[in-house]
């Protein structure tokens, strides 16, 4: 009888970082010799930055280990056959991520990194498609409705709405025909909340929408995901083939006369197709180009039909909200915010990676108690939420509480759950500048003020980081982003001045290092940046030389060295290779 | 469908359920422009100029054009906000067009002559309809056509093929063949008296465009000349070899007999007080010129056998010859030097002309300073007097070799003395051509402001002085430049003083919205593929011989065929569709300008594959009106949206020209264009 399982996460981010490997060599161990566990895979855990992590469940219960590669994995079955398992690189112990996990509560990723994603039976042995059994045998629509309204549960994907008004629209709508949407074509850059939902625990996702079709009388719905998440589509497409072979899918779903279909529908990769009314256009097979709103999707979405669409996220929330009832989940409360939100912790912090947080704990407790603090050792400097419709939040209003109100409040949004964590080397003008290449880029097109103005808005922001920026630009930079926000049609051009606005609202004096004494603060400007060698510190070991990509770098061998900076790119791969700190940015 | 009523800016309007705010607007007689919405189609809220505010929403401005009225909704329609917005809107647009309202000689020309449109006129064998084309904005295609420095030329695209179109001899081959077949200038009917009385002060180039103006608007205009011709620098600033006594006279006493009165021998101030003329007149128009010559501000400039060049020239003119004697000194750089040079040649002298900076800096022009060197005059370049002496009853010019040093205000690079170069010459005559001055006391005592430069201060719209009523333009107002922009501006003048008259507002004459693709050497090559070279046509010249000994005119004039063969060498820029443009409209009601980002722009690209619909993507707004029309009520999705952000383009996709497309011609897509973008083409004659 064997009583220890080892369980793999094989999450994207897992397998990015080399969990297949371990995965398979583990596979082949077990084939090949004799060895008293069994091998099982999971998905993300969310702590993204110990992958590959392998798990091992006993008697004694679970250990978790990160930055396990083949070797140490060799280390663990040797352990497991010894009776006494590697004492290192274990996680979510005392010491070090204990915190990570105690200030974390999980609905929406309750099984994440826990179950077998491809099991259908993992996820039933979890309380999985009670709650859909529970709506459909003995509640109403309009009592889920009021269960749903009540838990204050808000769309996750950014825009906030209640999602039990969203779904009243639909029900309300006197249509024979309606569809449901499952918005899950994340596209921020840096946000990876909804892919690890889909991953991890696919039919939690399918559940929340069979859930929101009985309510609403949808027959028909779609998972609109991206197509660059190949590992999501596949557990999903065999997550749906599971649950209509249980008939949580269906036809006359749980022997009611509720049927309901569930299609994927590929996106390919346009980012502004997660705005709702683009990305309906997209399911119909058209450009995915938003229209004017109203008449809204309940009213007349696909096929001018009524349509609800919510977020990965806000379906993940649903079958415990209906199981549990609405108390569990608004139970964590702070202003008019219920519940819990993902986030994909993301840049200069010790832990990467995806958490789960009641509404109303800080940006600072989520960074440093959560994040682990600075991973750099440098002062942490600011958070950007939001992803490119959202904003920067300094360092300052680190103890804003995590709200809709109140991170709206400070100019950024709470977006779909991007986080990333920025210490005193980014440059702020620069990353407005990065989050409008993106939106500019993403821009359908459409309308003048997106098309063009964020166009001028990005010139201007280059500018200014060439150091050819001119006071005259900041107000006409200033100026655009007033009216690209104000008049444009969809959410991509409405916020996309966000990152501008805050960036210039919180770090305007970057702004003015830039234009008026032609300096980078964060020293990550290259035109405004110089990379000198301090000829006292060095010693001439040449180092820097044979590192040098575009040989600017001269001198004797044991004499000072110096840099050409006419040929100098400025990427600093010298000054991380100076074992004498001899090399600087000016 | 029942009614509702919205509130328009305060206005209540009653209007079915189901209407657009911008149905409601105008209902309500406001108008809101508008480039995305065309009539058959849905509304697409795309260009967003149509933008407008509901009371009650987040702040944000709302499309009028899609958005539905409800009951009880109140709508801001025009403020400070929206017109802001919309000011920005038309901005963004014109940012990103590539392509030009007028043509680029259009643009350069002082005047603002149709010049694309006179050269094909001629190009059709219409002379006399290109000179009565070219006085609806200049009225002397004789004397500009032969004189013009041709600023017009310098822009012209052809340029970029081989050689620009002869546009400015173009004018006086207009003007030669309505002589010739008329026998006098031909103008057009003139507008019945108004009883209102103008005068004007000079019968120069300006003075006498705005009287021809004034007089054809019906207007009693009389001209106080203080010589006893007309012409003003024309006649006493350039020699009969360039521009004849009969050519100019021609034009000139032409608008005499039209109706204008002209005062000769009356000099203001002296003849009759110009305080008199305000009293007298409804309106005054100053055009006194710049009459003064500058000083070389050298010791010596007073003394006997130095003279001025305009004062030499205006000699010349009046048939008194000065003896200049055997060795001439011209100093300057300027065509008055040049002039005087080539008129001092003529008398028998040797002429040499001293300019203290390069060829490269001369501000003559080049073709002027080619023609001097070809008949025999020298320049001494680098090379300055710095006094001038009589010993003995001979004339000594004491000159100083020069060095160019930093740039001036002017860009131009500053000349410095070499020390210890001086040296003397000895010569007959000097004449200092360093350039003009206006002599504005003669009517200073009408009280209007006068520049630190002794110029008359006008506003640059409307050309009206400080004081209401008198107007002022040419090179009074300006100091000393070309006759086409003293005739420009005098024209604009005229616009204003009619309005003046007419007890209308003063606003001067109408500036349009003028895209402008780039500089000459800055647009795209692609713009002149396929276009054939053609030989730019010469003038014939008098024999060379015979050039230098008299003041007969050098330049001989076309052939009528060779005329019209250079005439079809016009590449016929500019927008065939500039008075038609929504755009161009609301770019000026806006007061946009295409360089307030000075970021990139989409380029050129013309598809002429088909024979009845073109395609210029650089002027598309990417509106998706002809996206829609072809699709919604053509049903054939010839064209669709390519790319993303700012690279999104309206075209036939998959990189595919209209003739490989499933285009039939139907034309629906023109029809909704609200620019240039899609065209019919213009059947052949």
């Amino acid at each position: 009888m064997v009583d220890t399982i080892l369980k793999v996460g094989l999450g994207s981010c897992g397998i990015a970082a080399g969990a297949l490997d371990v995965y398979n060599h583990l596979g082949e161990e077990l084939r090949d010799e004799e060895h008293n566990f069994q091998l099982a895979q999971t998905s993300c855990i969310g702590l993204c930055f110990a992958e590959p992590i392998v798990e091992v469940h006993n008697s004694e219960g679970r250990t978790v280990y990160g930055n396990v590669d083949i070797k140490f994995a060799d280390k663990i079955i040797d352990g497991i056959s010894k009776g006494e398992l590697p004492s290192e690189n274990r996680l979510l112990e005392e010491d070090n991520t204990v915190k990570y996990l105690k200030r974390q509560v999980k609905f929406a990723l309750k099984n994440c990194g826990i179950i077998d994603p491809e099991s259908i039976d993992e996820y039933i042995g979890r309380e999985g498609y009670k709650a859909l059994k529970k709506a459909v045998t003995s509640m109403t629509g309009d009592e889920i409705i009021a269960v749903m309204k009540e838990s204050g549960l808000k769309g996750r994907g950014g825009a906030g709405f209640l999602t039990g008004q969203k779904w009243d629209f639909l029900r309300k709508a006197k249509k024979d025909e309606k569809y449901l949407v499952c918005n899950a074509d994340e596209g921020d850059p840096g946000a990876f909340m909804d892919r690890a939902i889909l991953e991890g625990d696919p039919h939690n996702v399918i559940e929340g929408m069979a859930i929101a079709a009985f309510t609403t009388g949808a027959s028909e719905g779609y998972i609109y995901c991206r197509a660059e998440y190949p590992l999501a589509i596949k557990r999903l497409v065999k997550a749906i083939s599971d649950a209509e072979e249980m008939n949580f899918l269906g036809e006359n779903i749980l022997g009611t006369d509720f049927s309901f279909h569930l299609h994927i529908k590929e996106g390919a990769g346009a980012f502004v197709c997660g705005e709702e009314t683009a990305l309906i256009a997209s399911i119909e097979g058209g450009r995915g180009m938003p229209h004017l709103r109203p008449p809204f999707p309940a009213e007349s979405g696909i096929h001018n039909l009524p349509t609800n669409i919510n977020n990965v996220e806000t379906y993940a929330n649903v079958s415990n909200i209906i199981y549990n009832g609405a108390e569990s989940f608004n139970i964590y409360k702070s202003g008019d915010s219920y519940g819990t939100k993902v986030f994909a912790l993301a840049g200069k912090v010790k832990n990467v990676g995806l958490v789960e947080v009641p509404m109303g704990l800080t940006i600072r407790e989520v960074v440093e108690e959560i994040g682990g603090g600075s991973s750099t050792g440098r002062k942490l400097k600011a958070v950007q939420m939001g992803g490119p419709a959202g904003g920067c939040i300094p360092e300052s209003l680190f103890d804003t509480p995590i709200t809709y109100e109140a991170i709206n409040a400070t100019g950024a949004i709470m977006g779909s759950g991007g986080m990333i964590v920025m210490d005193e080397t980014s440059c702020m003008v620069d990353v407005a500048r990065y989050f409008l290449q993106f939106t500019q880029q993403e821009s359908c097109g459409k309308c003048t003020f997106c098309r063009i103005g964020t166009k001028r808005m990005l010139e201007i922001l280059s500018r200014i980081t060439e150091g050819a920026g001119t006071m005259e630009d900041l107000d006409l930079l200033e100026s655009l982003a007033e009216h690209v926000g104000k008049t444009s049609l969809c959410g991509l051009g409405q916020l996309a001045p966000n990152p501008v606005k805050t960036t210039i609202k919180y770090f305007r004096s970057e702004y003015l290092a830039h234009i008026e004494d032609k300096k980078c603060p964060a020293g990550v400007c290259r035109s405004l940046i110089e990379i000198k060698i301090n000829p006292e510190k060095c010693t001439g070991c040449t180092a820097c030389v044979r590192v040098c990509p575009v040989n600017a770098i001269s001198g004797e061998r044991k004499q000072p060295h110096i840099i050409d900076q006419d040929k100098c790119t400025k990427c600093g791969m010298c000054i991380e290779k100076c074992r004498f700190d001899a090399i600087d940015r000016f | 469908m029942s009614d509702v009523v919205v509130k328009i800016n305060d206005k209540d309007v009653k209007i079915p359920e189901g209407s657009t705010i911008l149905d409601a607007a105008r209902k309500a007689g406001f108008s809101i422009p508008t480039l995305c919405s065309a009539e058959g189609l849905e509304p697409f809220t795309s260009c967003f100029i149509c933008a407008v505010k509901v009371e009650g929403g987040r702040g944000n401005l709302v499309p009028s054009c899609a958005t539905k009225v409800r009951d009880g909704m109140s709508v801001t329609v025009e403020s400070d906000e929206i017109n802001a917005s919309r000011k920005m809107c038309v901005n963004l647009m014109v940012s990103d067009h590539c392509g030009d309202c007028l043509p680029p000689c259009e643009t350069a020309c002082p005047a603002s002559i149709d010049i694309k449109g006179f050269l094909a006129l001629i190009a059709e064998r219409k002379p006399e309809e290109a000179a009565a084309l070219i006085r609806e904005k200049a009225p002397f295609p004789g004397s500009l056509g032969r004189i013009c420095p041709r600023p017009c030329e310098a822009e012209c695209r052809r340029t970029r093929v081989d050689d620009p179109v002869s546009i400015c001899f173009m004018k006086r081959f207009a003007s030669d063949c309505e002589i010739e077949k008329y026998g006098v200038p031909q103008f057009s009917e003139k507008l019945p008296p108004t009883g209102k009385k103008v005068a004007v002060i000079g019968a120069g180039p300006s003075g006498m465009t705005a009287a021809y103006f004034l007089n054809q608007q019906g207007h009693d205009v009389t001209v106080f000349e203080k010589n006893s011709k007309s012409g003003g620098m024309l006649r006493y600033g350039i020699p009969f070899y360039r521009l004849p006594d009969s050519a100019l006279a021609s034009e000139m006493d032409a608008i005499e007999n039209a109706g204008v009165t002209v005062k000769y021998n009356t000099e203001i101030g002296k003849d009759i007080k110009v305080t008199e003329l305000e009293k007298e007149y409804d309106a005054l128009m100053i055009a006194i010129g710049a009459q003064g010559a500058s000083n070389m501000r050298v010791e010596g400039e007073d003394l006997d056998g130095v003279y001025s060049g305009i004062e030499y020239l205006g000699n010349v003119a009046n048939s008194d010859y000065p003896d200049l004697g055997n060795k001439v000194v011209i100093v300057g750089g300027g065509n008055t030097a040049i002039d005087a040079s080539r008129t001092a040649l003529r008398s028998g002298a040797d002429v040499t002309i001293l300019y203290r900076r390069t060829r490269a800096e001369m501000p003559a022009n080049n073709f002027e300073i080619e023609d001097a060197l070809e008949e025999g005059v020298k320049i001494e370049f680098l090379n300055a007097p710095v006094a001038v002496r009589r010993e003995n009853g001979k004339l000594f010019v004491k000159c100083i070799k020069m060095e160019l040093g930093e740039s001036d205000a002017s860009g131009r690079r500053r000349p410095v003395p070499v020390e210890g170069s001086e040296y003397e010459i000895e010569v007959s005559a000097v004449i200092s051509a360093i350039g003009q001055k206006v002599l504005p006391e003669a009517v200073a005592e009408l009280g209007i402001e006068i520049t630190k430069w002794g110029t008359v201060a006008v506003d640059e719209n409307t050309f009206m002085t400080t004081r209401a009523g008198i107007f002022s333009a040419g090179d009074c107002q300006t100091g000393a430049d070309m006759a086409v922009r003293a005739v420009g501006n005098a024209r604009k003048a005229a616009v204003s003083i009619n309005q003046y008259l007419s007890g209308e507002e003063v606003t001067g004459e109408e500036v349009l919205f003028n895209s402008q693709m780039g500089p000459l050497d800055k647009v795209p090559e692609s713009l002149f593929e396929g276009v054939e070279s053609a030989e730019r046509i010469k003038m014939p010249v008098i024999d060379h011989k015979v050039r230098t000994t008299s003041f007969n005119e050098i330049e001989k004039g076309f052939d009528y065929e060779e005329a019209v063969k250079e005439a079809e060498r016009c590449l016929e820029c500019g927008c065939d569709k500039a008075d038609d443009c929504k755009l161009r409209e609301y770019a000026t009601e806006y007061g946009a300008d295409q360089n307030m980002f000075g970021g990139d722009r989409r380029g050129y690209s013309k598809d002429t594959t088909r024979s009845d619909i073109t395609m210029e993507t650089g002027k598309c707004i990417s509106c998706g009106s002809c996206v829609r029309a072809c699709a919604e009520i053509k049903g054939l999705n010839v064209l669709s949206f390519v790319n993303r952000g700012f690279q999104t383009r309206m075209t036939v996709p998959f990189g595919r020209s209209l003739v490989e497309s499933s285009c039939d011609g139907c034309g629906e897509c023109v029809k909704v264009c609200p620019t240039a973008a899609i065209m019919g083409v213009k059947k052949e004659l």
